[in-house]
């Protein structure tokens, strides 16, 4: 079997090392390759060191690999930094003026193959011609691009597209990285989209029937919005970029009273603005979708960086208590359906709901088949004004806590909301007696989000390793699980996409049915782990946390189940 | 400025060895506005240790992670406020806070205005690049109407409002617009605010090339900063004679005066991409800052309960 390749293109912000980046994503997933793309880049818009790192192989692939089999330097100091992650057998493409003296460096003459401007072009070239990627699979991805933005750029990009690849041939040393039988023409039969998390929860966000998105921008949850915006017009949503979070999430609220399916996306400072709405949102009982890409806090932290730091902050977020659900999406896929899901779930429980991710879904991009769409209603919401009881009372107590919800202007029905307690009616109220009834009304919904509760996923088996994740960590954690199986090891994962509220019944057994727990976790403390002790009483006795504002990966993983069963003693 | 002397400064003002190379674009004027900033501050003579610098987040409140003083680099949109409580609990402190438009007047807009009205002897340095840079091009608060942004990909659907007449509005009590483009002009506005005894803002019109220009297709660097010059208009100073507003031309050189037409003031101008607009000190007045009148509250609370002491004797 082909060993799966790792391409890192490194250089300065604005140098286009993302443009290559998504063209050689785009001809190699028209050509039928799995890739896995993924981007990490300083907050700054130029200068600075970015990369774009590329897997491409049989996978498919749901993390990138910690070590780099062809490094396309377009500065020195990519090379310098990342010399440590070369493989035994890596390529490095870089210019001649700082290409290292190394066994499997390219010294690149650029300035013989072209205006400095293109060379990110000859850089693409370079690498097609060392995958082995037929020319024209090449050329359409650039065609397609710039053709439609810039057609008086494509001539001069063909040109040193061409002169690179005569420059590969002459010169390219002796290397194992074509792409088995990538001269064939691909399978273009089956169309898969080449998407990030971020634009998967878009997507999902629009199928669900989202008609309302206000936010501030924050990364790395704003290419969220830029996508919907992008589908704005077709779908008929309102997008509203506000002052600042707090007015981003009462808008939403605003937007959902008056009957638009409603979400807010930001990071966990605008989110901590948004902490007073969300209250607000659960005193009126009005659906909303909050979507929190996490990057590393407190404060302003990291912001290009990753994180699973935030989950408590979202469970406990806003005053006084109310019932809420948590969905962390661990693929694209879920993405898609997990938002749409929410979406659902928001204005079914008229409670808060949230989606958890990160920058590191938020940015990895991978193929995939298109999304099934049977299945997935989009909301419609609030109740048939027909069909109320009269008189209407918008908080009507009812045994399952779900009260009437009308729509403002549709109808004969006034509808009334409080911030303050109120009674039945909407009208603020001191009443103690109605204070409580209105507290266990609202707590009970909590029943409602536990009927749909998305169970933990198991895969492997159950009883001897078993690494326990919730979130972005699902790929990593299923590739080091593959891995450790491949040596010969028993070794099981149970995966979280829903991370409140918990059902014991659904995972409890298989914890303590296995050996050896091991929680896995994007922090520092183990957030997951202890909510899981609070709710079971069951303590996952062992963690590994990456918390240095990098995603896992299953070399990570795997480095750190070594050593830690070597502190741990074979148990 | 002789050559040495910029040396010197540079070296004794900046984190040379520590924080460079900076983050910004080539050719962002922000550099340029730090520059000013270092060379107002040398030239009042106050010393490194009685200056704080204050910012959020943003391009712009990148600066006072390169310039060697007391530094807080804070969350988006509160250098404001964080500037409040030091000043109150510090007063012998000089306070500079520098933030972009969207930090200032976007998220941090409240703070700006209520800054405004209770008049502490702050500096509030704004730069207004009309775009939020740092983000990836979004539009602001300062955005003009029409105007292309990540955000505003028809056209933008809301209008500018001129940070200068809100700070005006709110009671700030000195309150100076300049643009990177008039360089020793711009150094004697920001020596100007540091010295007034009240909140004292600058405006100052920036360009942003890489988020905004580009988009707008308005030119390189240069070229949006050759606009800057075309589009500013300088008032006479309101402490000299003539009512505020009152215009002289800045024309081409980069020292504003020089005779040309007025042309249209209105703050309405700032909401287009090359209407002209007011450069120079816009509003000077004199009036007790916050610490001042809270003195005088203590001293008067002070002489009643002595009052009420010797009363009671
Ligand atoms: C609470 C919060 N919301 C959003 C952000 C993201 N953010 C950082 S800087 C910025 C805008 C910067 O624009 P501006 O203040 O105009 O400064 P510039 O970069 O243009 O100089 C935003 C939205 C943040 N850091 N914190
Ligand atoms: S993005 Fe704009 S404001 Fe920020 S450094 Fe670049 S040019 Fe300057
Ligand atoms: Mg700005």
């Amino acid at each position: 079997m082909q060993q799966d390749i790792q391409i890192l293109i490194g250089g300065e912000a604005g140098q286009g090392l993302v443009t290559i980046g998504q063209l050689l994503g785009k001809a190699l997933v028209r050509a039928g390759r799995e890739i896995f793309a993924s981007q990490t880049y300083h907050s700054r818009v130029r200068g600075g060191h970015n990369t774009f790192a590329m897997r491409v192989g049989a996978g498919p692939f749901a993390a990138p690999r910690e070590s780099i089999d062809i490094l396309v330097a377009l500065n020195a100091e990519t090379v310098e930094l990342h010399r440590p992650q070369l493989t035994k057998r890596a390529l490095i493409i870089a210019d001649a003026a700082f290409a290292p003296e190394l066994p499997g460096a390219i010294a690149v003459p650029f300035g013989e193959l072209g205006p400095e401007k293109l060379w990110n072009t000859a850089a693409l070239a370079l690498l097609g011609q060392v995958l082995g990627l037929q020319e024209q699979q090449l050329y359409q991805a650039v065609e397609a691009t710039l053709g439609q933005k810039k057609p008086e750029l494509l001539e001069e990009n063909q040109e040193i597209m061409k002169k690179s690849r005569e420059w590969a041939k002459a010169h390219l040393p002796e290397h194992d990285f074509v792409l088995a039988d990538a001269t064939a023409t691909a399978d273009s039969t089956q169309k898969r989209l080449l998407l990030n998390g971020n634009q998967a929860i878009a997507l999902g966000a629009l199928a669900g029937g989202l008609k309302f998105c206000a936010f501030y921008p924050m990364t790395p949850s704003t290419s969220v919005v830029l996508e919907l915006i992008t589908h704005a017009e077709t779908m008929g949503c309102v997008i509203e970029q506000a002052e600042d979070e707090i007015a981003a999430i009462n808008m939403a609220i605003g937007a959902a009273f008056a009957g638009a399916p409603a979400m807010v996306a930001t990071s966990g400072g605008g989110f901590a603005l948004m902490a007073e709405g969300i209250s607000l949102a659960a005193m009126t009982e009005t659906p909303v979708l909050t979507v929190v890409a996490q990057r590393p806090g407190p404060a302003t932290g990291m912001p290009t960086r990753t994180e699973q730091g935030d989950l408590e902050f979202v469970l406990h977020a806003g005053h006084g208590e109310f019932p809420r659900a948590i969905l962390a999406p661990g693929s694209i896929e879920e993405c898609f359906t997990l938002t749409a899901r929410a979406l659902a779930l928001t204005e079914r429980s008229q409670s808060p709901v949230f989606l958890l991710t990160d920058q590191f879904l938020a940015d990895s991009a991978r193929p995939v088949t298109p999304f099934e769409l049977n299945g997935i209603t989009p909301v419609r919401p609030g109740d048939d004004p027909e069909k109320v009881a009269t008189p209407y009372r918008r908080y009507r107590l009812t045994p399952d806590g779900l009260s009437p919800r009308l729509l403002p202007g549709l109808s004969e029905h006034l509808v009334v909301a409080d911030s303050d307690e109120h009674d039945e009616d909407g009208h603020l109220s001191e009443d103690y007696g109605l204070r409580t009834a209105m507290v266990k009304k609202r707590l009970q919904k909590l029943e409602l989000l536990k009927e749909e509760v998305t169970a933990p996923t198991l895969e492997g088996d159950q009883d001897a390793l078993l690494l326990v994740c919730w979130g972005s960590s699902l790929g990593p954690v299923r590739e080091a699980a593959a891995i450790l199986r491949d040596r010969g090891l028993k070794v099981g994962t149970l995966h979280f996409s829903q991370v409140w509220p918990l059902l014991p019944e659904q995972f409890l057994d298989l914890l303590q049915k296995a050996d050896r727990v091991v929680g896995v976790e994007g922090n520092a403390t183990g957030q997951f782990a202890r909510l899981i002790r609070r709710e079971t009483g069951f303590t996952i006795a062992e963690l590994i946390n990456r918390y240095d504002g990098l995603p896992f990966t299953a070399d990570f993983l795997l480095e750190r189940l070594e050593t830690q069963r070597a502190e741990t003693g074979d148990r | 400025m002789k050559m040495e002397k910029v040396e010197q400064l540079r070296h004794y003002y900046l984190r040379h060895d520590k924080k460079f190379p900076h983050v910004w674009c080539p050719g962002c004027g922000n550099g340029i506005i730090l520059g000013s900033l270092i060379r107002a501050i040398d030239k009042i003579g106050l010393s490194k240790d009685e200056v704080v610098l204050a910012s959020g987040i943003g391009c712009a409140g990148r600066m006072p992670v390169y310039a060697d003083f007391n530094t807080l680099h804070t969350t988006h949109g509160r250098a404001l406020t964080f500037a409040t409580g030091i000043k109150l609990a510090r007063p012998e402190l000089n306070l500079i806070t520098v933030m972009g438009d969207g930090d200032a007047t976007g998220i941090g807009g409240n703070h700006f205005i209520h800054a405004a009205r209770r008049n502490l002897n702050l500096t509030a340095i704004i730069i207004n690049n009309q775009i939020y840079g740092m983000t990836g091009g979004q539009y602001s608060p300062t955005t003009p109407y029409g105007a292309k942004a990540a955000t505003a990909t028809g056209g933008h659907l809301e209008h500018a409002f001129s940070i200068a007449d809100l700070a005006v509005t709110a009671g700030a009590s000195f309150v100076a617009r300049g643009t990177v483009y008039h360089v020793p002009h711009l150094d004697k506005l920001i020596e100007q605010g540091i010295r007034k005894n009240g909140f004292a803002v600058i405006e100052i019109m920036a360009y942003c090339h890489t988020q905004f220009g580009r988009r707008n297709k308005m030119g390189d660097a240069v070229t949006m900063m050759e606009k800057l010059r075309d589009r500013a208009v300088a008032v006479k100073d309101p402490g000299a004679a003539g009512s505020p507003g009152t215009a002289v031309a800045a024309g081409a050189s980069d020292t504003p005066g020089a005779a040309a037409s007025a042309g249209a003031l209105d703050s309405d101008s700032l909401d287009t991409l090359d209407g002209k607009f007011a450069i120079g000190v816009l509003t000077d007045v004199e009036k007790p800052d916050y610490i001042a009148e809270y003195a005088r509250l203590r001293a008067a609370s002070r002489l009643n309960a002595q009052n009420a002491g010797n009363a009671g004797k």
